[in-house]
């Protein structure tokens, strides 16, 4: 067993380089702390504390059907356009005398009673897409459809605003981030599962102890060991750039990766840290959420805001959208699914005493064709509700809902009445405390769906 | 042009570089043996493949199935209970032959005699990005890979009309329902902005003219074979990329063949797999003459490339990050080991981001970069800790959480293939990997490490370390040559080949 040289040596070895084992090294923390001060002088927001708003994306992915979701249930274009899939009027939860949601969703006509909902109709974008990736890259980087951008909204908001932030103010739930996340200096962590969310040696033997020592050490940024960082930051006048910089990104695969490592490392120690302190099997709280998917990534979103995560945004995805046929079956499950699992998470961050801090917005690449195909689905659409929910939503309806009268409609699509980027520009400025015009490029109506 | 390579750029470095791209990597010796070779008998040696001498047996399922959407349609009259238990049945059978058909072209891959030919395969299988969850039926993914493979290294024109009339493609893209009075755009407008042109190459009326020249190409009542049906083919004059008359679908493809922009679009995607993800005009420009001058036949194209100075130069070797695959399979040959059984397989490929048979999109995967997100670095090291050392802790998930819908609950399907979970990876045996000479002194391995697994040299930090680290051993036993090798592979520089 004791193949390294003595456990003297090995200790003493563990205790001086090692001691960085478990917790993030020292000169990285240092360097953390210095950039931070650096970005405290801009006018935004620092991208730091466990104080500040949370904003959780959602994506619908598939395409959800919008009319399906908040339904025109006074509207005989509807049944006329829906004869196998409308839903009756006596089914509809309805929010007024127009509208009202598909049955599917009474966990959300909860929250929306209770005043944690806002409903945006007919968000879309002009000249609308109707591939599912051309779309969801659309809404990913917030471009105008005739445009291809390259970095996403909310990369292009790290870009801006969180100069130095420490990679985890981005977590994507999943294997591979989403466009959304793509900023000019890589930042923002993917994970989805916890338990191997880190670099896992052959058990707790002195030979996997070292194994574990000499990964961290190859997986330190070449540039950053040996106080190089610091050294970087005097001599580029404190500019952040440096350590991290554009060149980074357009370097070789290699940097990307040894960065992309760095992150890994760091972000591991932090999550595996903050979940260890807290009670097995929950937040704390004794929550429970339904046994789906999305709950699940819900929860270990609470769980990561539980622990203070520093984090700013999380994103996660839930398919299945996509109900070209027999979508009576399909649809109903998806919107049950989502919306119970919002309420689940929302009660457990109330528990925490964390719900104030927390928006979640939910969206999709696109809403679907008015009328019915000969499947018994529905075909890719454009404009479609979006959803907001928080205590600090002002909760209710925006947008108008379009028209579903023939003449009205765009290849057999809904128009749009609001642009996507307004509901961006308005979460950018309430939650993350950035002009839309900073990470969008331009200025779009602000939406009054936040509380001041 | 392209330079030719200089016999003096030709060393062992390059023919391992070599070896990755137009294959999937090897050990020492494979790599020795190419480059005494020399630089032309070693490229003739991958691209003519034709001459070398390959029976591969079709995975045993893999036979037409005339019966099988009749036999779908039947179950609709069955009783509700019946009927869920049949269709389940059916899907449970195409959840394990994806998974079997998956092992078997990595299997193919692993140990052909011929890497390039299953290379190219699996660049087409990225271009064309064809996904069983619209397709369905494992069967036709099968096919449509042997179509790959027969036309591998042939005539794009041939390619492109074999491909148009591929079962899986047909249904990938909707031409199976395309019809003269409904003629559908999907597969015309593709074929166009993914596959030979790019966008801004074509105009929306081409599109048309196009969606209406492939009606015809179809599926018969089997679902299975691809029918051409005069009768649901549009027949009137169309205008297309500038040639008037009644086109026919063959007609389509000849004309975008021909198109200038047809070799630069082509080659550009072949640089970018095989060569850089980097814009390199000059490179594109003279790789689509090398193209245009052999009559569209990608033989030529590849075997210049592979003889170029510009595919050895510092730009582009151990420039690229590892596919999955590309790092599976490699991964098991510089060990020299067999490959995992298919569950296993599938479920590490999940675990780093590409399913076979399963791409995300219809522009398949991104490559390079993409391939690397935090999530992904850690599953390559925690897998390479598990080929390596056997160390299989927390690597299967259960029930399916977190896992594609192609994959399926890992630990199921072992069970589904006599597989029992927790026997899955055993130490790797090193053994025969490294000479008495290699493994005299720490440094002596630590020099064959980086020969066999990087073809490179860490950077210094990370060399220093893995030093300090093998130094701290006791003895060279296969344990501490296992935690060594498991090490070289949890850094950035194994990513890269």
């Amino acid at each position: 067993m004791n193949t390294f040289t003595t456990r003297r040596a090995f200790l003493r070895s563990t205790l001086l380089g090692g001691a960085l084992s478990w917790t993030v090294p020292n000169f990285i923390a240092n360097t953390f702390s210095v950039m931070h001060a650096h970005a405290a002088d801009k006018a935004t927001q620092v991208a730091t504390g466990k104080d500040s708003q949370i904003l959780v994306v959602m994506q619908l992915a598939g395409g959800n059907d919008g009319v399906n979701t908040v339904i025109p249930f006074a509207s005989d274009e509807y049944y006329k356009a829906r004869p196998k899939l409308a839903v009756p009027k006596s089914d509809v939860l309805q929010i007024n005398d127009q509208l009202g949601l598909n049955p599917a969703l009474s966990a959300l006509k909860e929250m929306y009673d209770g005043g944690e909902v806002a409903l945006i109709n007919g968000v879309g974008y002009p000249n609308p897409n109707r591939s599912h990736f051309r779309s969801t890259e659309i809404w990913h980087t917030a471009s105008d459809a005739d445009k291809v951008e390259k970095y996403g909204w909310i990369g292009r908001y790290f870009d801006n605003c969180c100069t130095g932030a420490d990679p985890e103010v981005g977590i994507n739930i999943g294997g591979q981030m989403p466009q959304a996340m793509s900023a000019k200096v890589p930042r923002g962590v993917s994970l989805d599962n916890p338990g191997s969310y880190r670099f896992i040696a052959g058990g707790e033997t002195e030979e996997a102890m070292q194994e574990e020592k000499t990964y961290r050490r190859m997986n330190r940024q070449a540039r950053m060991e040996m106080g190089q960082a610091d050294e970087e930051l005097a001599t580029s006048g404190g500019s952040i750039s440096m350590l991290s910089g554009p060149t980074k990104s357009a370097g070789s695969p290699l940097d990307f990766i040894e960065r992309t490592a760095m992150d890994a490392q760091v972000s591991s120690d932090k999550i595996r840290a903050l979940l260890a302190r807290q009670p097995k099997g929950g937040t704390g709280t004794e929550a429970s959420y339904p046994g789906t998917q999305i709950a699940n990534n819900l929860r270990l979103i609470s769980k990561l805001i539980a622990g203070g995560m520093t984090t700013r945004v999380y994103y996660l995805s839930m398919g299945g959208f996509d109900t070209h046929a027999n979508q009576a079956q399909s649809h109903p499950r998806l919107l049950k699914e989502f919306s119970e699992a919002v309420k689940a998470f929302y009660a457990d961050l109330k528990t925490q005493g964390n719900a104030d801090r927390v928006t979640v917005l939910t969206f999709s690449e696109f809403g679907r064709r008015v009328a019915e195909n000969g499947s018994q689905g529905t075909d890719h659409g454009a404009a479609a509700p979006m959803f907001l929910f928080g205590p600090r939503v002002k909760a209710g309806l925006y947008g108008a809902y379009p028209s579903l009268a023939p003449k009205d409609l765009d290849k057999g699509d809904v128009k749009y009445n609001v642009d996507f980027r307004a509901v961006y520009a308005s979460v950018l400025a309430s939650v993350l405390k950035v002009p839309g015009k900073t990470v969008l490029g331009r200025d779009f109506e602000l939406l009054p769906v936040m509380k001041a | 042009m392209l330079s030719p390579l200089p016999d003096s750029r030709w060393t062992y470095e390059a023919a391992a570089h070599l070896l990755n791209r137009a294959g999937f990597g090897g050990a020492p010796h494979e790599i020795d043996r190419l480059y005494k070779m020399g630089a032309r008998a070693a490229v003739a040696s991958l691209v003519d493949y034709d001459q070398i001498p390959e029976t591969v047996e079709a995975p045993d399922w893999a036979k037409p199935d005339p019966e099988l959407a009749e036999r779908i349609r039947s179950y609709r009259s069955l009783p509700e209970e019946e009927k869920r238990k049949k269709q389940a049945e059916e899907r449970r059978e195409e959840a394990r032959r994806l998974i079997s058909l998956r092992g078997w072209w990595l299997e193919r891959m692993a140990t052909t005699a011929r890497p390039l030919q299953e290379k190219m395969t699996l660049f087409w299988h990225g271009h064309f990005a064809t996904s069983v969850q619209k397709v369905r039926v494992a069967y036709l993914m099968y096919q449509q890979n042997e179509t790959f493979r027969k036309y591998a290294l042939g005539s794009w024109r041939r390619m492109l009309v074999a491909v148009s009339q591929d079962p899986a493609m047909l249904i990938w893209l909707d031409n199976a329902k395309s019809t003269r009075k409904q003629p559908n755009e999907n597969y015309a407008r593709e074929v166009m902005e993914l596959f030979t042109l790019g966008e801004g190459h074509y105009t929306e009326d081409d599109v048309r003219a196009a969606a209406r020249a492939f009606t015809g190409w179809t599926l018969g009542p089997d679902r299975q074979t691809f029918v051409e049906r005069r009768g649901q083919h549009d027949d009137g004059d169309k205008t297309f990329l500038g040639a008037s008359g009644p086109l026919t679908g063959e007609d389509i493809i000849n004309r975008i063949v021909r198109q200038p922009q047809a070799a630069i679009y082509i080659s550009q995607r072949l640089w970018n797999f095989f060569g850089s993800p980097e814009e390199n005009p000059r490179v594109i420009a003279s790789m689509a003459k090398v193209l245009t001058d052999n009559n569209m036949e990608f033989k030529a194209l590849m075997r210049t490339l592979f003889l170029s100075e510009e595919f050895y130069t510092p730009q582009v070797m151990r420039q690229q990050v590892k596919s999955p695959v590309q790092w599976l399979i490699g991964t098991t040959k510089m060990l020299e080991m067999k490959l995992p059984e298919a569950p296993v397989t599938t479920g590490v490929l999940n675990r780093l981001g590409q399913n076979l048979f399963a791409p995300p999109n219809v522009k398949g995967w991104d490559g390079g970069i993409s391939w690397i997100s935090t999530n992904y670095l850690l599953n390559r090291y925690n897998m390479a800790g598990a080929i390596v050392e056997g160390n299989e802790q927390d690597l299967l998930p259960g029930g399916g959480k977190g896992l594609n819908k192609t994959v399926g609950p890992v630990k199921k399907m072992l069970k589904r293939f006599g597989i029992e979970a927790g026997n899955v990876f055993k130490p790797a045996e090193v053994d025969g990997l490294f000479t008495r000479k290699e493994l005299a002194t720490r440094e002596s391995l630590f020099v064959a490490l980086q020969k066999r697994f990087l073809q490179g040299e860490l950077r210094p930090e990370r060399a220093r370390a893995l030093r300090e680290f093998m130094n701290g051993m006791n003895e060279l036993g296969p344990t501490e040559v296992r935690d060594s090798i498991r090490l070289l592979m949890s850094t950035p520089d194994y990513q890269v080949a």
